[in-house]
């Protein structure tokens, strides 16, 4: 079920479609020109609410309806667009402004305008520093067509778009996180409420989407509400760009609608090619990092948000981990949970703490094989004292790997706890190491 | 002193902003670029430029760690280790790294060329496993390009120099089959087989140039500024 038309990856294999020029050619900005110069912020709100664009950034939330959480009448407004794409898994942002920047530019600016705003920021997480640049050319392009800066296109609309570069902290795509950093501070979050719609960026009024949810504007704007919502299901309209990674043969970004079954992205020869030298799938991590694991009796779940969710998962950033029997279910959850903890950002105990236990149990067990009889129990106490106790998402996330593998795969948990307590005679090897780290 | 050799870069900087205090990580990158590393005396100078405390602009190195309070190499290396990196020879990587360079992670090797890291998810696990160079993706970079690798990019110490080891002149590097690294040109879109389609479709056909009104001062503007 291949598309005759992409939405996100639009004019696929037009030439040099990151040129200007040529994204013009193909009818990129002229959304945005008619916009500004016939249509009202609020007819663009509308037309996207009416789509039912949710944002891609892994909550599934509708982007119209968070638009119209701003409160009336309260200036200046900020438009942020999350680009701080950092989970395991993730890769779609970045090659998205690789491969056509100015279509993400023309989804800033459209979505800027809908909502009445006159600064937009694009919060790149820091390692972007060519993808950074490359957007920067290509704003500069847009500013000497005169589509941004002031009175744009003699409608008296002003606007202008500046790339803020992140400098290394996962936890800054955490919308309000992501504003203290802008702000100048550290990566922490924020408590909600107020939420940043009310009180956000400076304390005004301020919208975060991330760029996926951004780059389908254009083309809703441009080609109607019926044409989107003629992509994927009643509930997730349009299209998905699924960035498949692990043992597969053709790792890499598929844009599919919603609803396609997963064991299509890996299997077909047009997307994942199936598993690398043919071997069993063993663990599939949906949304990345942070979404529960499936196991191979989930390839026809529907990669849509309530068809993953029914699953016991979720769709999360689309990102699609898929890992052989080669991989050992604890050393699994010990790399990720070593992520989380590597970003946890030491504001709340349960997450800071947490991680850290996590990691150490971890490690000592799937990495060193020393294993203590009732590894398993404490596994489960330490992160029942994270699950619904962390400031944020972050550290509810790092729940998610240690649980699914011991839920899915306790076997494999009990095996290195017996070959543990037969070598080691409880000797203290099995102690958690105190290392500086 | 920053203020007097990138006065123009840094107001251009702070008034993107409502708030002086949001330009801490961009000034923070140009004096890491400028000075090779973040000592006590550059973060304090940032501190100074934007009428901020010190414990303000310190805190913020600390936390983030793309900033270097300490000398690093000519050439940063991160390596992921992460999942997928660390099952798709990302490990192979590192220990090809260590042996090579003779040191161990987050250390630099003697010459002051490399200094060696393990980072988390660099956002590419399609091209694993991957590493940056001062931020440059090096893609596919299996165990036995590693010697081509370090090769090639001593021979571009003096261009790492000149762009800061904040790669805030990034271009693409690709490690090719034979494992030479080849530069992908920044006007080439992201190769990867799949974006390929069948069939292209037919041209368009072009559009009239697009009509240039106001903002011609400000693109000039911008584009002098170095970040």
């Amino acid at each position: 079920m291949g598309l005759s038309d992409y939405i996100i990856m639009r004019e696929l294999n037009f030439p040099d479609i990151n040129r200007f020029e040529r994204y013009c050619q193909v009818g990129g900005w002229e959304a945005y020109r008619t916009a500004v110069k016939e249509q009202t912020p609020a007819t663009i709100v509308q037309m996207v609410k009416e789509a039912g664009l949710r944002g891609r950034g892994g909550a599934g939330f509708p982007t119209g309806i968070k638009w119209s959480f701003l409160p009336k009448d309260v200036f200046p407004r900020y438009l942020l667009c999350n680009c701080d794409e950092s989970e395991p898994g993730t890769f779609n942002n970045h090659q998205i402004i690789d491969r056509n920047p100015h279509q993400l530019i023309e989804g800033v600016a459209l979505s800027a305008y809908a909502i009445e705003c006159h600064t937009a920021y694009i919060y790149m997480r820091g390692e972007f520093a060519a993808a950074a640049l490359t957007l920067e050319q290509a704003i500069d392009e847009a500013y000497r067509a005169g589509l941004l800066g002031k009175n744009i296109l003699g409608t008296g609309y002003d606007l202008d778009i500046y790339v803020h570069r992140g400098a290394g902290a996962y936890i800054c795509g955490e919308e309000t996180a992501l504003m203290e950093s802008l702000e100048g501070k550290i990566g922490q979050p924020r408590l909600k409420p107020p939420f940043p719609a009310v009180a956000g960026l400076y304390g005004k009024p301020t919208i975060i989407n991330n760029v996926e949810t951004l780059a389908n504007v254009p083309r809703i704007v441009e080609k109607g509400v019926a044409w989107y919502r003629s992509h994927g299901t009643e509930k997730s309209p349009g299209t998905k760009c699924f960035s498949l990674s692990g043992h597969v043969n053709r790792p890499g970004n598929y844009e599919l609608p919603f609803g396609v079954p997963l064991r299509e992205l890996i299997e077909s020869p047009e997307y994942g090619g199936g598993m690398k030298g043919s071997r069993p799938i063993k663990i599939i991590i949906p949304g990345g990092a942070s979404a529960p694991w499936l196991t191979a009796k989930h390839l026809d779940v529907p990669l849509d948000y309530e068809g993953v969710a029914a699953a016991g998962s979720m769709l999360g950033s689309g990102a699609v981990i898929v890992l052989n029997d080669t991989v050992k279910a604890p050393h699994v959850a010990y790399k990720m949970d070593e992520f989380f903890k590597h970003e946890s950002c030491g504001k709340c105990t349960p997450c800071r703490e947490g991680t850290h236990w996590l990691v150490k149990v971890l490690h000592r067990l799937a990495e060193e094989g020393h294993a203590e009889p009732d590894d398993i129990p404490t596994l489960h106490g330490i992160y029942r004292q994270m699950a619904g106790n962390c400031f944020c998402l972050l550290g509810e996330s790092a729940v998610m790997p240690i649980k699914s593998a011991l839920e899915l795969f306790p076997e494999e948990f009990e095996a290195i706890i017996k070959a543990s307590n037969e070598r080691h005679q409880r000797n203290g090897a099995h102690a958690i190491p105190l290392r500086v780290s | 002193m920053l203020l007097e050799t990138h006065r123009e870069a840094i107001e251009t900087i702070v008034g993107r902003y409502a708030s002086p205090r949001s330009a801490v990580l961009p000034l923070l990158y140009l004096a890491q670029d400028v000075y090779g590393h973040l000592s006590n005396a550059a973060i304090r100078e940032v501190a100074d430029i934007l009428a901020l405390p010190e414990t303000a602009v310190f805190e913020v190195v600390g936390f983030y760690t793309l900033f270097y309070s300490r000398p690093v190499g000519t050439w940063m290396l991160q390596v992921c280790d992460d999942v997928p990196c660390c099952y798709l020879g990302a490990e192979e990587l590192i220990t090809a790294l260590k042996d090579s360079l003779q040191i161990k992670e987050e250390e630099t090797s003697a010459d002051g060329m490399f200094t060696l890291q393990r980072v988390k998810c660099l956002a590419a696990c399609d091209r694993a496993p991957v590493l940056q160079a001062n931020l440059d993706y090096v893609y596919d970079v299996t165990p036995d390009k590693v010697e081509a690798l370090l090769k090639d990019l001593q021979s571009r110490a003096a261009d790492a120099r000149r762009r800061g080891v904040s790669g805030r002149f990034a271009e693409d590097f690709a490690v090719t089959e034979q494992g030479a690294v080849e530069l992908v040109a920044r006007d080439a879109p992201y190769q990867s087989r799949q974006f390929e389609v069948q069939g292209p479709p037919p041209p368009p056909e072009p559009l009239p140039p697009p009509e240039v009104e106001s903002g011609q001062d400000r693109a000039e503007t911008r584009r002098g500024s170095p970040l």
